[in-house]
């Protein structure tokens, strides 16, 4: 795997440096023909929108940093709120809690059965990892990944809820709940998308 | 009503609720890795940034455990049971935005 990536970044560099190379002949040709200038424009295009891309991302990450830093953390509250007003809603129109974790296969009243399940990936803001690397430092309950962890868990329960509704089931027994990270602990690299993946299923059961 | 996948029963409790399980069969299991195209990954990473769900792998997650439920029951349906009971899921992360999905649960016949 790594001498793969090894390979592949020789190759680039090696195709580049051709480039470069090759375009800056074009330029020296150009110069004493005195028309070689889109010819330059048209080799040196890669590398001009690369820096474009680059300066766009300098003005564009701190502005969405910033923006993750002043909201985020209303925007995770927000969604815990939102999950609990829905369950309670949906608590009031069924007559109580419909998800339960026992065994219940031993049941007789039972007309049909069948799998249910829900899903949600929830990733912790730059902001949030910025904070928790300090909360790190110091120790303790890392408070702010646990918000967002628990907020995702809260929905993904609800969507749960509302997929057993919509599906026609009475009651939904033996559900379990996993979590997953989506980025593996060996991989050391800065640009992998933090997030956690949280999975709820469970047999979703009719009363005859 | 019932959530049949090709004709065979998937619960993930030890009994079915309401029938009577006749005949064991063994284990059965799918599974599938899948990974998104490159433009929704940077899409997630921009998104990733500000925080928040990152809807585009909630869908490839979901899409991908579908499929690794299909071939489990394909897998159920090459032996000849009428149901899968006792279904779990294992999920691991090979590289970042790829995932191994694996859902596996013991076939059986009932009445």
């Amino acid at each position: 795997m790594k001498t793969s990536i090894a390979n592949i970044r020789l190759f680039c560099i090696l195709v580049m440096s051709l480039f470069v190379s090759f375009s800056m002949n074009v330029i020296a040709q150009g110069s004493d023909e005195g028309s070689g200038f889109p010819f330059v424009v048209v080799f040196l295009l890669p590398f001009i929108l690369l820096s474009l891309f680059g300066i766009i991302w300098m003005v564009a990450y701190p502005v969405m940093f910033l923006w993750g830093a002043v909201f985020s953390s209303g925007k995770v509250e927000q969604m815990h709120h939102e999950a609990n007003n829905r369950r309670d809603s949906l608590r009031n129109r069924k007559g109580g809690e419909i998800l339960n974790t026992i065994d219940g296969g031993y049941r007789t009243d039972v007309s049909s059965a069948g799998l249910v399940s829900a899903n949600g990936v929830f990733g912790p803001s730059h902001w949030h990892l910025m904070i928790g690397f300090f909360n790190n430092l110091i120790g303790g309950s890392v408070t702010v990944f646990q918000q967002v962890i628990s907020a995702g868990r809260a929905e993904v329960m609800q969507r749960l809820r509302e997929q057993a509704e919509s599906d026609g089931w009475d009651e939904v027994i033996n559900v379990r709940i996993d979590t997953a990270s989506m980025t593996p602990q060996s991989s050391n690299s800065k640009n992998t998308v933090r997030g956690v993946e949280i999975y709820a299923y469970g047999t979703g059961i009719k009363y005859e | 009503m019932e959530q049949v996948v090709n004709g065979i029963l998937v619960v993930n409790t030890e009994t079915i609720p309401g029938k009577v399980i006749t005949e064991t069969m063994g284990v059965v299991s799918g599974s599938t890795v899948r990974a998104k195209n490159v433009g929704k990954d940077i899409f997630a990473g921009l998104k990733n940034i500000v925080g928040g769900e990152l809807t585009q792998y909630t869908e490839l997650l979901q899409e991908s455990r579908n499929e690794a439920v299909g071939r489990m029951v394909a897998d159920a349906m090459s032996i000849g049971a009428t149901a899968v009971v006792n279904v779990r899921f294992a999920t691991s992360a090979i590289t970042a935005g790829a995932a191994e999905l694996f859902a596996y649960g013991t076939a059986v016949k009932y009445e």
